[in-house]
């Protein structure tokens, strides 16, 4: 003991820090890429590898020579951005097309608002959506790469995604689909969409470490369920069932890891609700009448754009008021 | 087709003949009368809006020129005389030169004078320090150091320096807006009057306890000892609560109490030097406040 | 399901490491210095000068305001000096000097052991001795019994809240005397509720103390068996949740009512009360014993189990004195807290004496309490979810960065309790308390002067 430390209190403080928040996410987006890399293999893993790199590298090339502040590379949130980016791409994307959405993910979303904390949008979504904007024909090649574990039914249905099958053929080209192995192992799409059951157990962790509070997610499965399960009943003919809807495309990576962003999300609880009932409506708005065949990115971005508004009109309950 | 054209013409031009309308009736209904004396005042002021004067900003300034009985009530420190002049003019009335003032850091408790005594840990703002707690150190009244002056001085004229950790007033700079004097929870900060060629003479300290105690907390402690106030021959220095002040009013510079203070807790700045030695040169304004010149001073003597 | 306050709260630790401790009587040091502002309010005016011989239980300052209280000598000896001292913080406070000689007691003063369970029927000669024994609330805050006891006209009390929650971590000196004087918090309970016109009173106490909640049961059964007047007493065992024992979440959890913002307790009904300010209260009133002692934790994870201690001390004692006493400061320790760690003060001179609220002394190491650097915040919410008052310790902060008082105001900067959740809970280490607190008192200014004005 030297000088004795005076400080205000409180004087003890939580272990938790943005880091291991930020670790933790990463943690859980492991089982997700684990089937991942199993499926697709080394085009997978170069993609990942890629995505992940070109994130950290522009973030430290940005913060260095740029905005000339310390470096925020330790505090994992630009591994996230580039797992995330990776997930949300096709196994087959050219290298340099990730290296592109990264540096529209980190060096346009991210680091022009100020980095960590002011993005306004999610950096990987926006990566995403300028890609599929961009290069549309990268971004909807489903073609199955040689993976390390080979199965049948991946293999059977490569070249096109559910959602596109649905979008083409109607809920008839769906019918023949099994929900189970859906649950397992989803067919064809971009990495992050292939296993639902990975998604999920990643969900569960960061609900134990209590990283994230389950209502946004919980409330964008409910809508989505809820609105296709009114169009469902009312024309099966025409429309594709709740089920198939929250498990089919990138639906639950974007619920569990996208929209819960902290960043990109309303604070209050209630503000999440609605934040979470919008990106359920305009998902299944996109996917039923829209010309893509999936909108879970755009109704997560449009939804960012309204978190400021929500904010203000969302407060905590306050005691004796 | 030329219906269409001709409908389209026809209805924007009703409809932006109709908003005219509203927009002129709006504008009349909310128009506010004032004074075009104000404007033609805050032309004159600096724009600084810094709250020096007293008022909330310059435009609020320039109204109290207007209203005020006085002129001589109403000073603009940044502007200083000439602003005060040309408002004076605008207004057509006659207003006194003031003497220009600069801040004045009155303590002198560097990290080697004033031995740290714990460690602060908490947020870095003097208010918060000031809230929680005497200070780091074995005098309760002086510099915290935390900057809160530097933070709120907007026309960047205090930095701290890290070797005393005491704050630095830049002269040059300074417009004696007073924010730093409002801001400092101790008090440290004076504004006293810029002195004939810059020179003054001010007692840097404001440790009320009794001479051991505060000789024991920092060795440039003014211990109250009334010595400089009887050596005065101006009856410029009084002793109050165990620490002396100096009036710049009655000061004539004349350093009688420079020589005479036990603890060099007196500072006598911008003096030129009698016997000048190559590093001590006076006109040196960025380093002028500091601790360094006084003990030049001082073995001048 | 256990009762709790509704909103917020956090867990910080569970350690009560001092619990199994026996209360040990502290032996008076040579000299004691005791504080004239030992109390919320005014500090009380000195009526001794140096020279004067005192004896214990003599008062020796007198209030000097509504909100005030009489200060008791602790030992019997001669006045040396009255004068400025240095108190925990650092500030010049006025204290009475006091060279002890022998331990001579006042007159009139029950030092005897026997259990006083007849509650005297004279509701003002009771608050009279309250206020003459110069009692204050122990829990922290040291608002002055007397005061608390008595509704405004028009205020009725509903319910009489005894706080033995101590949700602080680490501090153990409650758990101690319900354990040792469970007898005499009853009666001191009683002994208000009577005054309070009979309202029911409860006994609140954290569920990880089960050994606190039987003997206190068990010691209300036997005084309700023996003696008349301790009817409509209960114990009621909360929920471990930190701030369960800050007044307005032990109201929510044990009536259900919440008190409106800027108002306070009895405008709901509500008075709480300590249960070591009841234990005061029995001796004051019971024994005629003026507040000179208390007791307190000596603790820390970097003490060993034979160096933890709680001791019944006299005010006046220097802090070092006491330190040296238990075994010195030991190396490891960084900051020394009086007080628990989410609310208690980190003690910049060691040798400043206790006062009547002083509760331990708190040895934490720095790996424990120095706070990492600030980072960006990255609006996790977790300070909204932890606040026990709903607020949003985020927005806050940014509006008092930016001294935008009336979005301070409207967000309601001035119902915060300075319980410390949202900065033990922020990830980015942002100071969020530092600075709220200090807008806190800048917006109260502005209400109160608001309020003037009107």
């Amino acid at each position: 003991m030297d000088k004795l430390i005076v400080s205000p209190s409180p004087h003890l403080h939580t272990k938790t820090s943005t880091k291991s928040l930020m670790r933790d996410v990463v943690i859980a987006l492991i089982p997700a890429v684990v089937v991942s890399v199993l499926f697709y293999g080394w085009s997978e893993l170069l993609v990942l590898g890629v995505s992940v790199a070109s994130c950290l590298l522009l973030e430290y090339l940005i913060t260095k020579y740029l905005l000339k502040t310390s470096c925020t590379l330790g505090d994992w949130s630009a591994v996230i951005t580039g797992v995330l980016l990776a997930l949300n791409l096709p196994a087959t994307t050219p290298w340099w097309v990730v290296f592109i959405g990264a540096v529209v993910a980190i060096g346009i979303a991210k680091m022009t608002f100020g980095g960590l904390g002011q993005n306004l949008f999610n950096p990987a979504l926006v990566g995403r959506v300028f890609l599929l904007i961009s290069f549309p024909t990268y971004m909807t090649d489903w073609a199955k790469p040689q993976g390390f574990i080979t199965n049948s039914i991946v293999d059977a249905y490569s070249g096109a995604t559910p959602l596109g099958i649905a979008k083409g053929l109607g809920p008839q080209g769906v019918e023949a689909m099994d929900y189970l192995n859906m649950l397992f192992l989803n067919i064809g799409g971009s990495a992050g969409e292939l296993s639902a059951i990975a998604l999920l157990l990643g969900f569960a962790y960061l609900l134990i470490r209590k990283v994230i509070k389950p209502y946004i997610t919980l409330s964008i499965i409910g809508t989505v369920a809820v609105f296709s399960g009114i169009f469902y009943l009312a024309n099966p003919a025409e429309y594709t069932d709740p089920l198939f809807n929250i498990l089919s495309g990138g639906l639950l990576l974007g619920a569990i890891f996208m929209a819960t962003d902290y960043v990109t999300s309303p604070m209050s609880k209630w503000g999440g609700v609605v934040f979470g009932v919008g990106i359920g409506v305009i998902t299944m708005l996109i996917r039923y009448f829209g010309a893509y065949p999936e909108g879970v990115s755009f109704a997560i971005l449009i939804m960012n754009s309204v978190v400021p508004l929500l904010n203000k009109w969302f407060h905590t309950k306050k005691y004796g008021r | 087709m030329t219906q269409t054209i001709i409908w389209t013409i026809a209805i924007l031009t009703l409809l932006g003949a109709l908003l005219a309308v509203v927009l002129y009736v709006v504008a009349e209904k909310f128009k506010v009368e004032e004074d075009p004396r104000i404007d033609d005042v805050e032309k004159e002021l600096p724009g600084a809006n810094c709250g020096g004067c007293g008022q909330a900003g310059c435009r609020a300034f320039a109204q109290f020129c207007v209203e005020s009985e006085d002129l001589d009530k109403c000073f603009c420190p940044v502007g200083g005389n000439d602003v005060m002049q040309k408002v004076a003019s605008v207004l057509g009335r006659e207003v006194a030169a003031k003497e220009p003032m600069v801040a004045v850091v009155r303590c002198n408790g560097t990290c080697e004078n004033r031995p740290k005594t714990n460690e602060y840990g908490g947020y870095q703002s003097c208010r918060v320090k000031a809230a929680l707690y005497s200070g780091d150190t074995g005098c309760s009244f002086g510099c915290l150091g935390c900057g809160d002056c530097v933070s709120v001085c907007q026309f960047g004229a205090i930095t701290m320096d890290p070797a005393t950790g005491l704050p630095v007033v830049d002269e040059e700079k300074c417009t004696a807006c007073g924010a730093c004097v409002k801001t400092c929870p101790k008090g440290v900060i004076e504004l006293r009057n810029k002195g004939r060629r810059n020179m003054r003479v001010y007692v840097s300290c404001v440790n009320k306890d009794k001479g051991a105690v505060a000789r024991k907390a920092c060795k440039a402690a003014c211990i109250g000892c009334s010595k400089c106030a009887k050596v005065c021959p101006f009856e410029a220095i009084t002793v109050e609560n165990n620490v002396a002040y100096i009036d710049y009013t009655k000061c004539k510079l004349c350093k009688k109490c420079v020589a005479e203070c036990p603890t060099a807790a007196i500072h006598a700045v911008n003096f030129p030097v009698v016997k000048p030695k190559p590093e001590a040169a006076p006109c040196h304004p960025e380093r002028s406040e500091g601790s360094v010149k006084p003990e030049v001073e001082k073995k001048e003597e | 399901m256990m009762k709790t306050f509704s909103i917020g709260g956090i867990h910080p630790s569970d350690k009560k490491i001092s619990k199994d401790c026996k209360i040990e009587v502290l032996p008076v040091p040579s000299k004691v210095f005791i504080s004239v502002a030992q109390h919320l309010g005014a500090p009380a005016t000195p009526v001794v000068k140096a020279g004067d011989q005192v004896k214990v239980g003599q008062v020796i300052a007198e209030p000097a305001g509504f909100i005030s209280a009489y200060v008791h000598s602790s030992v019997s000896g001669t006045v040396k000096s009255v004068g400025p001292r240095k108190d925990i913080a650092g500030n010049n406070v006025v204290h009475i000097e006091i060279d002890v000689e022998g331990d001579e007691w006042v007159e009139g003063v029950d030092l005897s052991d026997t259990l006083v369970t007849e509650i005297p029927q004279d509701n003002k000669a009771i608050l009279d001795k309250i206020k003459m024994c110069g009692v204050v609330g122990l829990g922290g805050a040291t608002f002055p019994a007397h005061v608390k006891l008595c509704p405004p006209p028009g205020k009725k009390a509903d319910c009489l809240i005894l706080n033995g929650a101590e949700c602080e971590p680490y501090l153990t000196s409650d758990y101690r005397i319900m354990l040792e004087r469970s007898k005499e918090i009853v009666i001191g309970a009683a002994i208000m509720k009577q005054v309070l016109g009979g309202c029911p009173a409860v006994i609140g106490i954290e569920e990880n103390k089960p050994e606190a909640i039987k003997a206190m049961k068990a010691a209300l059964a036997e005084l309700q068996a023996a003696a008349k007047g301790y009817e409509g007493i209960s114990v009621m065992s909360l929920k471990k949740k930190y701030p369960q024992g800050g007044e307005k979440q032990l109201i929510d959890a044990v009536m259900k009512r919440q008190v409106k913002s800027m108002g306070l307790p009895i405008d709901v009904g509500a008075v709480v009360q300590n249960v070591a300010t009841s234990l005061a209260v029995y001796e004051a009133v019971q024994k005629n014993k003026p507040l000179i002692t208390n007791t307190l934790t000596v603790t820390g994870d970097c003490l060993p189990l034979e160096k933890q201690h709680n001791y019944l001390f006299r005010i006046g004692m220097p802090l070092s004195y006491i330190a040296e006493y238990a075994g010195g400061v030991p190396e490891e320790a960084a900051k020394i807290i009086s007080g628990g760690p989410m609310m208690g003060k980190a003690i910049a001179n060691l040798d400043a004496t206790t006062v009547k609220g002083s509760s331990s002394l708190l040895y934490l190491t720095a790996e424990q309490t120095v706070r990492g650097v600030e980072s960006a915040c990255i609006r996790c919410g977790k300070c909204a979810e932890a606040c026990p008052m709903g607020l949003e310790p985020f927005l806050l902060q940014k509006y008092a960065r930016n001294s935008m008082m009336d979005e301070l105001e409207e967000n309601a900067i001035q119902d915060c309790i300075e319980c410390g959740c949202c900065l033990y809970s922020c990830p980015a280490n942002i100071p969020l308390l530092d600075i709220i607190r200090i807008a806190k008192g800048d917006v109260i200014k502005i209400i109160r002067g608001r309020a003037i004005k009107n």
